[in-house]
Protein backbone atom coordinates (compact mmCIF):
# COMPACT_ATOMS: atom_id res chain seq x y z
CA UNK A 1 0.00 0.00 0.00
CA UNK A 2 1.45 3.36 -1.06
CA UNK A 3 2.16 5.59 1.66
CA UNK A 4 -0.21 8.31 2.34
CA UNK A 5 0.74 12.23 1.42
CA UNK A 6 1.45 14.29 4.42
CA UNK A 7 -1.65 16.62 4.56
CA UNK A 8 1.23 19.71 4.71
CA UNK A 9 2.21 18.88 1.29
CA UNK A 10 -1.45 19.28 0.04
CA UNK A 11 -2.60 22.49 -2.14
CA UNK A 12 -5.96 24.49 -1.25
CA UNK A 13 -8.40 23.53 -3.58
CA UNK A 14 -7.20 19.34 -3.37
CA UNK A 15 -10.34 17.48 -2.70
CA UNK A 16 -10.32 14.20 -1.56
CA UNK A 17 -11.90 11.16 -3.08
CA UNK A 18 -15.33 11.07 -2.00
CA UNK A 19 -16.13 7.58 1.07
CA UNK A 20 -18.81 5.90 1.22
CA UNK A 21 -19.98 4.00 4.71
CA UNK A 22 -22.77 2.52 6.24
CA UNK A 23 -24.09 3.85 9.58
CA UNK A 24 -25.11 0.23 10.38
CA UNK A 25 -27.05 -0.11 13.93
CA UNK A 26 -23.37 -1.92 15.12
CA UNK A 27 -21.45 0.58 14.23
CA UNK A 28 -23.81 3.24 15.90
CA UNK A 29 -24.11 1.60 18.96
CA UNK A 30 -20.41 1.03 19.41
CA UNK A 31 -20.30 4.90 18.75
CA UNK A 32 -22.41 5.65 20.93
CA UNK A 33 -20.76 2.90 23.82
CA UNK A 34 -17.76 4.69 22.91
CA UNK A 35 -19.01 8.09 23.67
CA UNK A 36 -21.09 6.84 26.52
CA UNK A 37 -24.08 9.25 24.77
CA UNK A 38 -27.46 7.40 26.27
CA UNK A 39 -29.14 11.01 25.53
CA UNK A 40 -29.11 10.72 21.76
CA UNK A 41 -31.07 6.94 21.91
CA UNK A 42 -33.26 8.11 24.58
CA UNK A 43 -34.56 10.85 22.56
CA UNK A 44 -34.92 9.59 18.79
CA UNK A 45 -33.13 5.95 18.76
CA UNK A 46 -33.55 5.87 15.23
CA UNK A 47 -31.11 9.52 14.66
CA UNK A 48 -27.23 8.81 14.76
CA UNK A 49 -25.61 11.66 16.27
CA UNK A 50 -24.22 14.63 13.73
CA UNK A 51 -20.89 14.64 15.39
CA UNK A 52 -20.61 11.00 14.59
CA UNK A 53 -21.68 11.67 10.72
CA UNK A 54 -19.55 14.74 11.23
CA UNK A 55 -16.47 12.33 12.16
CA UNK A 56 -16.67 9.72 9.15
CA UNK A 57 -15.40 13.00 6.95
CA UNK A 58 -12.83 13.52 9.19
CA UNK A 59 -12.06 9.64 8.75
CA UNK A 60 -12.26 9.83 4.64
CA UNK A 61 -9.99 12.67 5.88
CA UNK A 62 -7.66 10.67 7.78
CA UNK A 63 -7.84 7.41 5.15
CA UNK A 64 -5.86 9.62 2.23
CA UNK A 65 -3.37 11.78 4.30
CA UNK A 66 -1.29 11.63 7.17
CA UNK A 67 -1.32 14.37 9.62
CA UNK A 68 2.18 15.79 10.16
CA UNK A 69 3.39 14.78 13.96
CA UNK A 70 2.22 17.90 16.06
CA UNK A 71 -0.67 18.76 14.66
CA UNK A 72 -3.65 20.47 16.64
CA UNK A 73 -7.36 20.16 15.63
CA UNK A 74 -8.05 24.05 16.41
CA UNK A 75 -11.50 24.72 16.00
CA UNK A 76 -14.67 22.72 14.26
CA UNK A 77 -17.77 23.82 12.56
CA UNK A 78 -20.77 21.68 12.17
CA UNK A 79 -24.56 22.34 10.77
CA UNK A 80 -26.77 19.66 10.43
CA UNK A 81 -29.03 19.82 7.86
CA UNK A 82 -31.28 17.02 8.91
CA UNK A 83 -31.20 14.06 10.92
CA UNK A 84 -29.07 10.93 9.91
CA UNK A 85 -30.83 7.71 10.75
CA UNK A 86 -29.33 4.58 11.43
CA UNK A 87 -29.18 1.94 8.38
CA UNK A 88 -28.67 4.64 6.19
CA UNK A 89 -25.45 5.35 3.34
CA UNK A 90 -23.91 8.26 3.55
CA UNK A 91 -20.75 9.27 1.69
CA UNK A 92 -18.21 11.87 3.38
CA UNK A 93 -16.52 14.52 1.37
CA UNK A 94 -13.09 16.60 2.43
CA UNK A 95 -11.77 19.85 0.59
CA UNK A 96 -8.78 21.81 1.70
CA UNK A 97 -10.37 25.47 1.50
CA UNK A 98 -7.45 27.38 2.70
CA UNK A 99 -3.80 27.58 3.48
CA UNK A 100 -2.08 30.27 5.43
CA UNK A 101 0.70 30.36 7.76
CA UNK A 102 0.87 32.44 11.59
CA UNK A 103 3.18 32.17 14.18
CA UNK A 104 5.17 29.16 12.86
CA UNK A 105 2.06 27.21 12.34
CA UNK A 106 0.64 26.24 8.69
CA UNK A 107 -3.47 26.70 9.28
CA UNK A 108 -5.57 24.50 7.13
CA UNK A 109 -9.41 25.34 6.55
CA UNK A 110 -10.83 22.06 5.42
CA UNK A 111 -14.36 22.02 4.75
CA UNK A 112 -16.16 18.64 5.28
CA UNK A 113 -19.53 17.23 4.04
CA UNK A 114 -21.85 14.10 4.19
CA UNK A 115 -24.47 13.46 1.96
CA UNK A 116 -27.14 10.94 1.93
CA UNK A 117 -27.46 8.49 -1.02
CA UNK A 118 -29.65 11.03 -2.87
CA UNK A 119 -27.13 13.37 -3.14
CA UNK A 120 -28.84 15.34 -0.60
CA UNK A 121 -26.82 17.50 2.96
CA UNK A 122 -26.82 15.47 6.10
CA UNK A 123 -24.11 17.29 8.03
CA UNK A 124 -21.24 19.55 6.40
CA UNK A 125 -18.87 21.49 8.44
CA UNK A 126 -15.34 23.09 8.56
CA UNK A 127 -12.40 21.84 10.78
CA UNK A 128 -9.03 24.23 10.90
CA UNK A 129 -6.34 22.12 11.81
CA UNK A 130 -2.88 23.70 12.74
CA UNK A 131 -0.28 21.90 11.06
CA UNK A 132 3.68 22.62 12.82
CA UNK A 133 5.52 24.67 9.57
CA UNK A 134 8.62 23.09 9.10
CA UNK A 135 8.79 21.10 12.32
CA UNK A 136 8.29 24.58 14.40
CA UNK A 137 5.54 25.75 16.35
CA UNK A 138 4.42 28.59 18.33
CA UNK B 1 -33.15 31.67 37.26
CA UNK B 2 -30.01 33.25 38.19
CA UNK B 3 -29.95 36.32 40.23
CA UNK B 4 -27.85 40.21 39.08
CA UNK B 5 -24.37 39.20 39.17
CA UNK B 6 -24.74 35.73 39.51
CA UNK B 7 -23.55 33.22 36.98
CA UNK B 8 -26.37 31.95 34.58
CA UNK B 9 -27.80 28.41 35.15
CA UNK B 10 -26.95 25.56 32.66
CA UNK B 11 -29.72 24.08 30.43
CA UNK B 12 -27.66 21.01 30.50
CA UNK B 13 -24.74 19.70 32.58
CA UNK B 14 -22.47 16.63 31.88
CA UNK B 15 -19.47 15.23 33.18
CA UNK B 16 -17.76 12.61 31.85
CA UNK B 17 -13.92 10.75 33.37
CA UNK B 18 -11.68 10.63 30.55
CA UNK B 19 -9.28 7.55 30.90
CA UNK B 20 -7.15 5.56 28.52
CA UNK B 21 -9.77 3.21 27.60
CA UNK B 22 -12.08 5.98 26.16
CA UNK B 23 -9.77 7.93 24.30
CA UNK B 24 -8.85 3.98 22.78
CA UNK B 25 -12.52 3.07 22.52
CA UNK B 26 -12.74 5.98 20.71
CA UNK B 27 -9.64 5.85 18.08
CA UNK B 28 -11.27 2.21 17.56
CA UNK B 29 -14.84 3.06 16.37
CA UNK B 30 -13.98 6.58 14.60
CA UNK B 31 -10.84 5.58 12.55
CA UNK B 32 -8.44 8.72 13.99
CA UNK B 33 -5.68 6.05 15.28
CA UNK B 34 -3.08 9.26 15.38
CA UNK B 35 -0.34 7.58 18.32
CA UNK B 36 -0.76 11.26 19.75
CA UNK B 37 -3.74 9.65 21.03
CA UNK B 38 -3.31 5.85 21.41
CA UNK B 39 0.21 5.14 21.81
CA UNK B 40 1.62 6.51 25.27
CA UNK B 41 5.13 6.32 23.93
CA UNK B 42 4.92 8.37 21.02
CA UNK B 43 2.45 10.94 22.73
CA UNK B 44 5.32 11.33 25.68
CA UNK B 45 7.88 12.49 23.21
CA UNK B 46 5.43 15.14 22.10
CA UNK B 47 4.70 18.75 23.45
CA UNK B 48 1.94 17.46 25.13
CA UNK B 49 4.27 14.77 27.30
CA UNK B 50 1.62 12.05 27.03
CA UNK B 51 -1.66 10.96 25.09
CA UNK B 52 -4.63 13.55 24.77
CA UNK B 53 -8.33 13.15 23.62
CA UNK B 54 -9.77 13.27 20.14
CA UNK B 55 -11.09 16.78 20.07
CA UNK B 56 -13.94 15.06 18.20
CA UNK B 57 -14.85 12.80 21.36
CA UNK B 58 -14.88 16.31 23.36
CA UNK B 59 -17.34 17.42 20.96
CA UNK B 60 -19.65 14.43 21.28
CA UNK B 61 -19.62 15.42 24.52
CA UNK B 62 -20.65 18.65 24.10
CA UNK B 63 -23.66 17.39 21.48
CA UNK B 64 -25.06 15.12 24.31
CA UNK B 65 -25.10 18.31 26.41
CA UNK B 66 -27.21 20.13 23.41
CA UNK B 67 -29.17 17.10 23.09
CA UNK B 68 -30.27 17.11 26.75
CA UNK B 69 -31.01 21.02 26.55
CA UNK B 70 -32.76 21.57 23.18
CA UNK B 71 -34.14 17.36 22.56
CA UNK B 72 -34.26 16.80 19.18
CA UNK B 73 -34.50 19.65 16.91
CA UNK B 74 -30.57 19.82 18.11
CA UNK B 75 -30.38 16.54 16.60
CA UNK B 76 -31.95 17.87 12.53
CA UNK B 77 -31.26 20.97 12.76
CA UNK B 78 -28.33 21.93 15.54
CA UNK B 79 -25.20 24.48 14.19
CA UNK B 80 -22.26 24.69 16.59
CA UNK B 81 -19.03 26.67 16.15
CA UNK B 82 -16.56 25.27 18.64
CA UNK B 83 -12.35 26.09 19.16
CA UNK B 84 -10.29 23.97 21.21
CA UNK B 85 -8.41 25.43 23.90
CA UNK B 86 -6.53 22.84 25.39
CA UNK B 87 -6.49 19.28 25.72
CA UNK B 88 -8.47 16.41 28.01
CA UNK B 89 -5.91 14.00 28.77
CA UNK B 90 -6.19 10.63 30.39
CA UNK B 91 -7.21 11.20 34.37
CA UNK B 92 -9.30 14.24 33.29
CA UNK B 93 -13.07 15.11 34.51
CA UNK B 94 -14.63 16.85 32.10
CA UNK B 95 -17.39 18.93 32.97
CA UNK B 96 -20.35 20.40 30.18
CA UNK B 97 -22.04 23.01 30.62
CA UNK B 98 -24.53 24.38 28.20
CA UNK B 99 -26.56 27.71 28.79
CA UNK B 100 -28.83 29.89 26.82
CA UNK B 101 -28.59 32.88 24.96
CA UNK B 102 -31.84 33.45 23.85
CA UNK B 103 -34.48 31.81 22.48
CA UNK B 104 -32.52 29.59 19.56
CA UNK B 105 -28.56 30.41 20.70
CA UNK B 106 -26.75 28.37 23.21
CA UNK B 107 -23.35 28.70 25.14
CA UNK B 108 -21.29 25.74 25.68
CA UNK B 109 -18.00 25.29 27.95
CA UNK B 110 -16.05 22.21 28.45
CA UNK B 111 -13.86 22.31 31.35
CA UNK B 112 -11.33 19.94 33.44
CA UNK B 113 -11.82 19.10 37.23
CA UNK B 114 -9.00 22.02 37.53
CA UNK B 115 -11.63 24.83 35.73
CA UNK B 116 -9.24 25.00 32.75
CA UNK B 117 -11.31 25.40 29.97
CA UNK B 118 -10.72 22.89 26.99
CA UNK B 119 -13.52 23.91 24.64
CA UNK B 120 -15.70 26.36 23.95
CA UNK B 121 -18.45 26.54 21.70
CA UNK B 122 -21.58 28.56 20.30
CA UNK B 123 -24.59 26.77 18.86
CA UNK B 124 -27.58 27.96 17.36
CA UNK B 125 -30.81 25.73 16.97
CA UNK B 126 -33.04 27.46 14.49
CA UNK B 127 -36.79 27.33 14.54
CA UNK B 128 -38.44 24.45 12.25
CA UNK B 129 -39.52 26.01 8.90
CA UNK B 130 -43.11 26.33 8.96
Amino acid sequence: MPALPSLDRLPRGHRFAPATYDLSHDWVDAYLAAVRDATTPSLAPETVPPVAVLALAVRALLEQAHLPEGSLHLSQELSCHRAARRGERVTAEATIVSRGERAGWLLLGIELAVRDAQGGPVVSGRATLGVPAGGGGP
Amino acid sequence: MSGPGEPPVPAAELVRAIDQGAIDRYAEVSGDRNPLHIDPAFAARTQFGGTVAHGMLLLAYVSEALALACGRPWLERGRMRARFRAPARPGDTVRVRVTARGQTAWQVEVVDQRGQLLVTAEAEVPPAPA
